[in-house]
């Protein structure tokens, strides 16, 4: 956000865009929020956070621009500056060795051919939400925003402050990452996920 | 839907590119790639086994992200706490 204010919006014209164009998100950023934190109160004081921080930038807001990519964007910046410097959880986790292990060539094989579209299509909301949950933040936070979300890779650059390329790469990883999870879930269903052929 | 696609173990079962096809097939599934026609696409996935199953994969698990993820309700108050924070500021 801008340092310096335009005053370009009269108070009807910001009560117009905060009414119109910012609440109808409120339903996705608290489940954004939530996906972040796991924790009602934390999404409800991120959410209230994002509103007023939009409400006191809102001069910055492009009229006719994505409204839920831009307040997206601050969520997740308050998720970053403020909630995880609260929170005990260590701010940076070093993704090193996961990121260059579900890169590789014979992970995208093997997990690929171990896990069955029947078993994925077969399982229940508490099995997918827990897999997707138990990712590392910045994994999970690529899949809710692509998937859930429906945010495209330009989109996503723009709200992480990360090259399109990244974003594609990080996807990826994040998906193998899941794979892993809906394949061990799989199997305690009784799948069989040996591949057979 | 699928099971229209198979045309009875025709296809090769190993690809040359696995990274490269696979991250492909991601993008056209995120909506990144137009220019892969339908029957590009389709004619691809009749030829290589590895691509088929990938292919599926993802789009089964996009759709299970879609319609099975838990949603949380947002709490009542929460949009006239807004409200009323936002009075306060003005």
């Amino acid at each position: 956000m801008s340092e310096v204010q335009k005053k370009k919006y009269s108070e009807k014209e910001k009560t117009n865009i905060f009414d119109n164009e910012f609440m109808p998100h409120i339903d996705s950023m608290y489940n954004f929020g939530y996906r972040l934190t796991f924790d009602e109160d934390d999404a409800k004081d991120l959410v209230q956070d994002t509103y007023l921080k939009a409400y006191r930038f809102i001069n910055s807001f492009e009229q006719g621009t994505n409204a839920k990519a831009w307040l997206f964007r601050i969520l997740k910046n308050s998720f970053i500056n403020e909630y995880r410097k609260k929170s005990k959880q260590p701010a940076k986790v070093d993704y090193q060795e996961v990121e260059t292990y579900y890169n590789s060539e014979s992970v995208d094989h093997s997990i690929t051919s171990d896990l069955r579209v029947d078993a994925v299509k077969d399982m229940i909301g508490d099995e997918i939400s827990n897999a997707l949950n138990s990712l590392a933040v910045d994994f999970r936070t690529v899949i809710i925003l692509c998937d859930l979300e429906g945010f495209t890779y330009e989109e996503m650059a723009k709200i992480l402050d990360i090259p399109i390329g990244t974003v594609r790469s990080r996807l990826h990883r994040a998906r193998n990452l899941l794979k892993d999870k809906l394949r061990s879930y799989a199997q305690d269903m009784g799948y069989d996920t040996d591949n057979e052929d | 839907m699928e099971k229209d696609l198979t045309p009875s173990g025709e296809r090769k079962l190993e690809c040359d590119d696995v990274s490269k096809c696979f991250q492909l097939l991601e993008s056209i599934l995120d909506g990144e790639v137009n220019s892969e026609s339908k029957e590009t696409l389709d004619g691809k996935l009749a030829k290589c086994q590895p691509c088929f199953e990938y292919f599926h994969l993802e789009q089964a698990i996009r759709e299970v992200l879609k319609t099975k993820c838990s949603k949380q309700p947002v709490p009542s108050e929460l949009a006239s706490s807004i409200r009323q924070k936002i009075e306060e500021i003005k």
